[in-house]
């Protein structure tokens, strides 16, 4: 049985967690899948603009916890994908407005109505974090190559174990091939070398990925966007197939003619 | 050997993804065992001063490390005594 209740996160902010969480929300609710992405980040509500959804939301996750409504009338509808529903994050109240045993007893009303249940955790190792991991019965880490990244996913690995949570699983999110092949950027074994964790996925750099959250459409819905098939492949390896990773290939540039006339490589 | 790592040796600087990763791998075995990253230096200078001391013990071959991997929370000091 797949892991269902997923958590999201990273230590260091701007990774990629909410971008992570709504395109593999939407990519199993595309397969058909009834799943729900909570957003934990209270009072830096995001998930709802990566989807689209910031003008629907009238009731958020601190009313859940505050009894003013069931977790069901909290729900936004996708506008796009069926199946796919979004429990927003509160936006002016602060971090200690949700405990963990209070995320525990939502996520427990949930469970039976969902055939995934991600949770999109805040950035820090504080309680919003701890908070977010406290359902979860997987967490995935995101990391970008780059040092400060990798060294705070190495923090919130160690947290996950002190937590008896099982081993977190790695996405290594925005890296850019080119970069790797010039030697200035850390390479995917460089990366599961450090933090020895099991890989999710690889998601390459896309510089189309802004527009996409600008415009609220998640990039598994966009055909030829490779961040978005690679996030697609990470839906899938979470319903356990086994998917290739993409060879991500630098398109041969004028530098590398340049080395093929003088012969070397 | 590409043609990039020729030129990067010819300047005498190795890839900064070489670098990245040797110095995470440093820092994470500090932050790993709950240390400062100077703890190591500091605490063998506070032992050599005092093995010093000791004519038997052999300061030059003292070894002051966090073990690899789980550190369980200890650091290893390994003090060799001369037996001639």
């Amino acid at each position: 049985m797949a892991d269902k209740v997923i958590c999201i996160t990273s230590g260091k902010g701007g990774v990629g967690k909410s971008t992570v969480t709504a395109n593999v929300a939407t990519a199993l609710a595309m397969k058909g899948y009834k799943v729900v992405a909570i957003d934990a980040d209270i009072g830096l509500r995001n998930l709802d603009l990566v989807l689209g959804l910031e003008n629907r939301i009238v009731y958020d996750l601190v009313h859940v916890v505050e009894g003013v409504v069931p977790p069901e009338k909290a729900l936004v509808k996708d506008k796009r994908t069926k199946n796919l529903y979004l429990l927003p994050a509160a936006q002016t109240k602060d971090k200690s407005a949700v405990k963990p045993e209070d995320l525990v007893k939502v996520v427990e009303e949930l469970r039976d109505k969902f055939d995934f249940i991600f949770i999109d955790s805040p950035a820090g190792i504080e309680e919003g974090f701890k908070t977010a991991v406290a359902p979860a019965d997987l967490v995935v880490v995101v990391a970008n190559p780059e040092m400060a990244s990798i060294r705070d996913a190495d923090r919130v690995i160690g947290l996950c174990e002190s937590m008896q949570k099982p081993e977190p699983k790695l996405i290594v999110n925005k890296i850019d091939p080119k970069k790797v092949a010039r030697g200035d950027m850390l390479d995917v074994e460089d990366v599961l070398q450090i933090l020895s964790l099991e890989l999710l996925g690889i998601v390459p750099e896309d510089k189309n990925m802004v527009a996409y959250i600008n415009r609220g459409e998640p990039a598994v819905l966009v055909p030829d966007s490779i961040a978005g098939k690679a996030l697609r492949n990470v839906a899938d390896r979470l319903l356990g197939k086994e998917v290739p990773f993409l060879e991500l290939k630098v398109s041969e540039s004028f530098l590398d003619k340049i080395k093929k006339l003088f012969g070397s490589d | 050997m590409g043609f990039m790592d020729k030129l990067r040796e010819a300047f005498g600087r190795p890839p900064a993804k070489e670098v990245a990763k040797k110095r995470l791998q440093l820092i994470l075995r500090y932050d790993r065992a709950g240390l400062p990253p100077n703890a190591i230096e500091a605490i063998k200078e506070a032992i050599l001063g005092a093995l010093r001391e000791f004519p038997f013990v052999d300061v030059n071959g003292v070894n002051i490390h966090i073990p690899e991997g789980d550190s369980d929370g200890k650091i290893e000091i390994e003090v060799p005594v001369k037996n001639e």
